[in-house]
């Protein structure tokens, strides 16, 4: 599929754009629309009953685009502009990464059961963030998500460095050294839950993923890297279709394999870190949306990558009101949203176009 | 043979002591229900306790009955004493083999031990009776339960008629007050995720009782509340337990660092207070110290003359 897309690709870079690419192109630009629908939108939802106009004048009033007097509560531009609006642009940031991280990992080892968390990403952070919680209580307010973030970094960066072959890095020992690595470390965060007595409940509910107390300083630490590092992916788009074929022929013709895993796996592992350092291991976005997006839409990456930043960015914002919403005013852990609503949905597809993915 | 005279004279004079300590006005309870609704027989008085619970250890020792624990839980810190006995493990996670060996004739749990522990223990043929109070009104019963069982009827009668004392000191007072009169409380139990204490807890019944009014009412049990809730419902008062084991108050902390709490009616009146975790969440007899603080954080004008400090 893969490479008839690219071949197909070549003959038609001389005759203008083919008929898919429209149709992709299309898809780019309706998803980003619904998106900032649903931002809107969601940001009109919570336990509070807010009414939408208050909120349009409250975003246009903070925004300085018009010189609105306010009528509302204070608390009621808190709420919107402090307590939701963050949350909503994290949650989609995050949803966008993992989504991009997942599509990323699944294209190089060309696996479909390949997710963010392949290499020891999650293991890690987890294994971070619990030592975090082990700390004196003073120390553990910021720290937490450093050594998350730390913990993930470095699991990735140990289980890379266990699979090198000389120069090379065969995925086959990479997903194993991640899957061994990844249990070695779970081991660990498992003794140290044991050991936590009343630590425990912040634990699992770090683990089971939530945005709840989002506010801008998160949103803000996370942007660069999620940014940075989704953008370095885009832009290696095509040696990630050429590697579909084979390590080997994708030498031949012209890229630097090693070089350009190096560089997708950084970026993927760097932006899952940013991702789960704050909200905890969301699962599901990083495997269902990639997938999803390459049944309805095909295995380019140039299209699929984009696609997925969206689909993820949006499905996670939707997880994420559910969540906030369903039981208000007390909250469901977003993981289970996330498979609750993503696998039905994903079983919907595959049953829809019964052919081969990969 | 004058050897044999001296053992047996020594076996016999400790038969008496024993038989003397048997004869004490102490009466078997026989048959009775517990906390969770189960028959129990207790067909001789309990001397070998083992305490499943920081709560159940408290009300042992405050019935005088420090002699007759073998064994608490890690939490177990109240009163000193109470940290030198032999350790069975934490308050869900019971060493079932540790219990055994202390030989108890009597396990005091908890309903979180109801599911697996208390069918194992007993399957050991080991006596175990659950308390499970859910309201001041429950923990007072538990006490005479307790009382009862261990023969200390005469002490535990006491200390509940002091306990409700000091309850109907509060509750006089607020029983009947009306809604506007009870000001919106927020009870802080946790910050990330940020945790609060719904219906059915003893918290609720305590913040009801003094004259508050939870504003997580709706919810049941103790659950996460997002953050915008509370800022919609404005709650005049905050009450944030501290110390939960580590000692440490960082969720009072989070509450008065958190910016977007800044424009709420309890942070404008600087009505922010602490209460020891250890007192409010355990069903023993220091709740009704927990009772008292709370009337004296809710309702400073009826109670603030009779206690001081906070």
């Amino acid at each position: 599929m893969a490479l008839e897309s690219i071949r197909s690709t070549a003959v038609q870079k001389r005759t203008g754009y083919p008929a898919q690419w429209r149709s992709r192109i299309f898809a780019i630009s309706a998803l980003a629309i619904i998106l900032i629908i649903t931002i809107v939108v969601t940001l009109g939802v919570g336990s509070t009953d807010i009414p939408f106009g208050t909120i349009l004048q409250i975003l246009l009033a903070k925004l300085s685009i018009s010189n609105v007097q306010p009528t509302w509560a204070a608390n009621m531009e808190v709420i919107v502009f402090d307590i939701r609006l963050p949350r909503l642009l994290l949650a989609g940031l995050v949803g966008a990464a993992l989504a991009v991280a997942g599509t990323t990992y699944q294209g190089l080892f060309r696996n479909p059961l390949a997710d963010p968390y392949l290499i020891g990403v999650a293991q890690g952070a987890a294994l971070g963030a619990v030592i975090g919680f082990m700390l004196p209580v003073s120390w553990q307010l910021g720290s937490i998500p450093l050594l998350a973030f730390i913990g993930a970094v470095s699991a990735a960066a140990m289980v890379y460095s266990i699979a090198r072959v000389g120069k090379t890095l065969p995925m086959t020992t990479l997903i194993l050294a991640g899957v061994a690595i990844g249990a070695f470390l779970a081991a660990i965060t498992s003794y140290l839950m044991i050991a936590s007595g009343d630590r425990l409940q912040g634990i699992i509910s770090w683990l089971l993923g939530s945005f709840s107390l989002t506010s801008w300083w998160q949103v803000a630490a996370v942007t660069p890297y999620i940014l940075i590092g989704t953008l370095v992916i885009w832009l290696l788009a095509r040696p990630l279709n050429v590697m579909q074929l084979d390590e080997e022929q994708a030498q031949q013709l012209g890229i630097n394999v090693e070089q350009v895993k190096l560089i997708l796996l950084g970026a993927a592992t760097l932006i899952t870190a940013a991702a789960v350092c704050f909200c905890g291991i969301i699962g599901f976005v990083g495997i269902i949306i990639p997938h999803a997006m390459r049944l309805i839409w095909g295995p380019d990456h140039r299209f699929l990558l984009p696609l997925a930043t969206l689909a993820g960015a949006i499905f996670l914002i939707l997880a994420d009101t559910a969540a906030r919403t369903m039981l208000a005013p007390t909250e469901v852990p977003i993981g289970v949203i996330t498979a609750l609503l993503g696998a039905p949905f994903f079983l919907y597809l595959l049953r829809q176009k019964k052919r081969a993915v990969f | 043979m004058k050897k044999y005279m001296r053992i047996s004279f020594y076996v016999v004079l400790a038969l008496a002591v024993l038989l003397s300590i048997r004869c004490t006005p102490q009466v078997a309870p026989g048959n009775l229900v517990d906390g969770l609704d189960r028959q129990v027989t207790i067909s001789t008085v309990p001397q070998r306790i083992v305490s499943l619970a920081p709560s159940n250890t408290e009300i042992l020792f405050a019935l005088g009955l420090g002699d007759k624990v073998v064994g608490v839980t890690e939490y177990c810190n109240y009163p000193d004493a109470a940290k030198d006995k032999p350790k069975i493990g934490g308050f869900s996670t019971v060493d079932i083999e540790k219990v055994v060996s202390l030989k108890p004739d009597l396990v005091l749990a908890t309903k979180i031990h109801a599911k697996t522990v208390i069918p194992a223990l007993e399957n050991l043929g080991i006596t175990v009776v659950a308390l499970n109070p859910e309201t001041l009104d429950d923990v007072l019963r538990s006490i005479a339960l307790v009382g009862k069982i261990t023969g200390q009827d005469q002490r535990a009668s006491e200390l509940v008629t002091e306990l409700d004392g000091r309850i109907k000191h509060i509750t006089d007072k607020t029983q009947n007050m009306s809604d506007e009169e009870r000001p919106r409380v927020f009870y802080v139990t946790w910050h990330d995720p940020l945790m609060t204490a719904g219906q059915g807890t003893l918290s609720n019944n305590v913040i009801t009782e003094a004259g508050g009014q939870n504003i997580a009412s709706d919810i049941t049990g103790d659950k996460t509340i997002d953050l915008e809730t509370v800022i919609n419902r404005d709650p005049q008062i905050i009450i944030v337990s501290v110390g939960m084991g580590t000692g440490e108050d960082i969720p009072w902390q989070y509450v008065m660092s958190e910016s977007r709490l800044n424009n709420v009616r309890a942070l404008i009146d600087s009505r922010v207070y602490k209460i020891d975790g250890d007192l409010i969440h355990r069903p023993g007899p220091r709740i009704v110290d927990a009772l008292e603080k709370m009337a004296l954080f809710i309702h400073p004008e009826l109670f603030a003359q009779n206690k001081s400090g906070k």
